[in-house]
């Protein structure tokens, strides 16, 4: 039973962890159709900016706004420069975004260094508790508990406030909102922009989490936001948590149970999605 | 068929294709040699890919599993077996058979959905073969791999340049008579408009999932030369770099023209040669792949056509400002 709990709870937190990265891959595709398989260079700009603040400063939240603010000035250049002259075409887009990738990857290794970082959790989130027999380490729980405070606030601005509204609207009919007064080249760029900022934010989230970082891993977890993104649905917001979550708990118990499996189990869900319900577990037949 | 039906631009590159039997000749160095063998390969490889992305729109990010499968096929058959040519044969049949389950299993999953979904599930599936790789020590020699001998016919620089040469006018004209058959006018459609073309009465999925397993079996015949080259494998050959750079050169080269991925094959090689060669100059040069990436995304953004393709449509507009004046 304690080894239950503790699977879930590490599932739990695998599965936030790729829920943020994927948050901010379906946020883009969601609202803007835009595919960007540069998310994974997002993701390392985030980890390797946010994890030198921490470490020269000590202070994990300015680690966090450090990576953030990345995000979003990445988010704002590529916005700005690589994604707008090729919007609607998605063959470019699929490409372009690829190379952009790549090019991320390796600035990295320039700025920092071609070497692995080592970095550990401040102190105070540090280590673990102890109820009865079943350890809680404090890191994991810090990240479910992000996890959820980003999902809530997003879904929030998404359906109650008029932002969310105007962005549906923008994919629809771009000239129609353009003609009802509406900035929408800006509103695409902020929407960009907090993709990108909640991408660089899992960065920093998942570098302390694994405890190192290096310029491939933006590749390897981009991956792991497709599945997750393919199984939810393309675009689906709610779906993405869902499918998040339940690559998270199938990885942890998996590497448990049947380790040799657990290399194979995400790719493994993500066919049995596609060959069942292609357009993933939370979207209507498009 | 007779002579005079063969038109002018086909005598040009049979023209440049014999030029190319005589090269090894006059560039006796043996590294000289290896380079234009790389370039044929790699030739090989990105037009298996161009028929794909150029000429049916699809866009695959795991097309290396192909080339790997053709790898590691021969490497094992080599290895296992003896050095013989009737093995060779045997790995080629295996790798050919592979990689067109492979690639159709892949194209049935995918391809009835947009374009997105193939270029993540070959990405994804393109990791799998990777780690897979790395993890069946017993038979790939994991992440060290292992070194093999090849048939004593192919171990001269000489003869694995006309192999590799007459592999690749093979299978140029080849594909070049595929995309020009009705079959390839279909795959074309398909490309500039999926919708009309299954309202057309076409079954686009059929087509599609062809065209993906000739590009995957062509790609792991450029595996298996790749292999007889280097006489070493490892999990490299399963590595993304790899459809980065072939992506490269489709796209440099030029996009649904065929030549263009040969030309962009040449230039690509050329340039890894020229750019690691420099790394002793300037530790810049050691992240060249940054010049890439840059260089790539102005192509997309600026020459969508590359090369070849900006060319083709020069000379287009050319002979059509000419047909008009003489009309006037």
């Amino acid at each position: 039973m304690d080894l239950i709990i503790t699977l879930i709870i590490n599932g739990l937190a695998t599965g936030m962890l790729i829920f943020l990265l994927a948050a901010g891959l379906t946020l883009i595709f969601g609202l803007m159709h835009v595919l960007n398989f540069a998310h994974g260079g997002l993701f390392i700009w985030g980890a390797f900016t946010g994890v030198w603040v921490y470490q020269l400063s000590g202070s994990l939240l300015l680690g966090i706004g450090a990576a953030i603010f990345t995000g979003l000035v990445l988010g704002l250049i590529t916005e700005r420069l690589i994604i707008r002259p090729v919007y609607g075409n998605t063959m470019q887009q699929i490409l372009i975004t690829l190379g952009l990738m790549l090019v991320l990857q390796e600035l990295i290794k320039v700025v920092y260094g071609p070497d692995q970082v080592a970095v550990a959790p401040p102190e105070y989130l540090d280590g673990s508790f102890l109820i009865g027999d079943i350890v809680l380490i404090k890191y994991r729980l810090f990240i479910i508990a992000v996890g959820l405070l980003v999902f809530i606030v997003i879904s929030f601005i998404l359906k109650r406030t008029k932002i969310g509204l105007v962005v549906r609207a923008g994919v629809m009919n771009k000239e129609m909102v353009q003609a009802l007064g509406i900035n929408i080249q800006v509103v695409f760029m902020l929407v960009f922009m907090a993709g990108a900022a909640l991408a660089a934010l899992s960065g920093i989230l998942h570098a302390l989490y694994s405890g190192v970082i290096y310029a491939e891993m933006g590749l390897e977890f981009s991956i792991l936001a497709f599945i997750v993104v393919v199984i939810g649905g393309m675009g689906s917001f709610k779906g993405s948590l869902f499918a998040a979550i339940l690559v998270g708990l199938a990885q942890a118990f998996m590497a448990y149970y049947v380790p040799f499996l657990s290399l194979a189990v995400n790719m493994l869900l993500m066919v049995i999605v596609l060959i069942f319900r292609p357009q993933g577990l939370f979207r209507g037949k498009e | 068929m007779r002579l005079g039906n063969i038109d002018k631009t086909t005598w040009i590159y049979l023209g440049i294709a014999l030029a190319l039997f005589i090269v090894p000749f006059i560039l006796t160095g043996r590294s000289a040699q290896f380079i234009m063998i790389q370039i044929f390969i790699f030739a090989i490889f990105a037009m298996s890919y161009d028929l794909l992305l150029g000429y049916t729109g699809i866009i695959s990010f795991g097309h290396v599993m192909f080339f790997g499968i053709g790898a590691y096929s021969t490497a094992i058959f080599m290895d296992r077996l003896d050095a013989s040519i009737g093995a060779l044969v045997l790995a080629v049949a295996v790798a050919v058979i592979l990689a067109a389950i492979v690639s159709f299993i892949v194209g049935m999953l995918t391809l009835r959905l947009k374009s997105h979904f193939y270029a993540m599930l070959t990405l994804g599936l393109a990791g799998l073969f990777l780690v897979v790789a790395e993890k069946w020590r017993p038979l790939t020699g994991g992440f060290d791999g292992f070194t093999f001998r090849v048939p004593d016919l192919l171990s001269t620089s000489e003869s694995l340049y006309t192999l590799s040469l007459i592999s690749l006018i093979l299978i140029f004209f080849g594909l070049r008579r595929f995309t020009n058959s009705p079959f390839g006018k279909v795959l074309m459609t398909i490309r500039e408009n999926e919708e009309r073309t299954e309202s057309l009465g076409y079954n686009v999925l059929h087509y599609k999932v062809i065209a993906s397993v000739v590009s995957g079996v062509v790609a792991s015949f450029a595996g298996v030369l790749y292999m007889l080259s280097l006489r070493f494998v490892d999990t490299s050959v399963f590595a993304t770099d790899i459809t980065i750079d072939v992506l490269l050169m489709t796209i440099i080269g030029g996009v649904g023209t065929l030549v263009g991925p040969i030309l962009g094959a040449g230039l690509v090689e050329l340039a890894h040669h020229w750019l690691s060669g420099l790394s002793d100059v300037h530790w810049i040069f050691e992240r060249w792949i940054i010049l890439y990436g840059t260089v790539y995304i102005l192509v997309v953004i600026f020459f969508p056509l590359g090369i070849v393709g900006t060319i083709r449509k020069k000379m287009a507009k050319r002979t059509a400002v000419q047909a008009r004046s003489i009309k006037k």
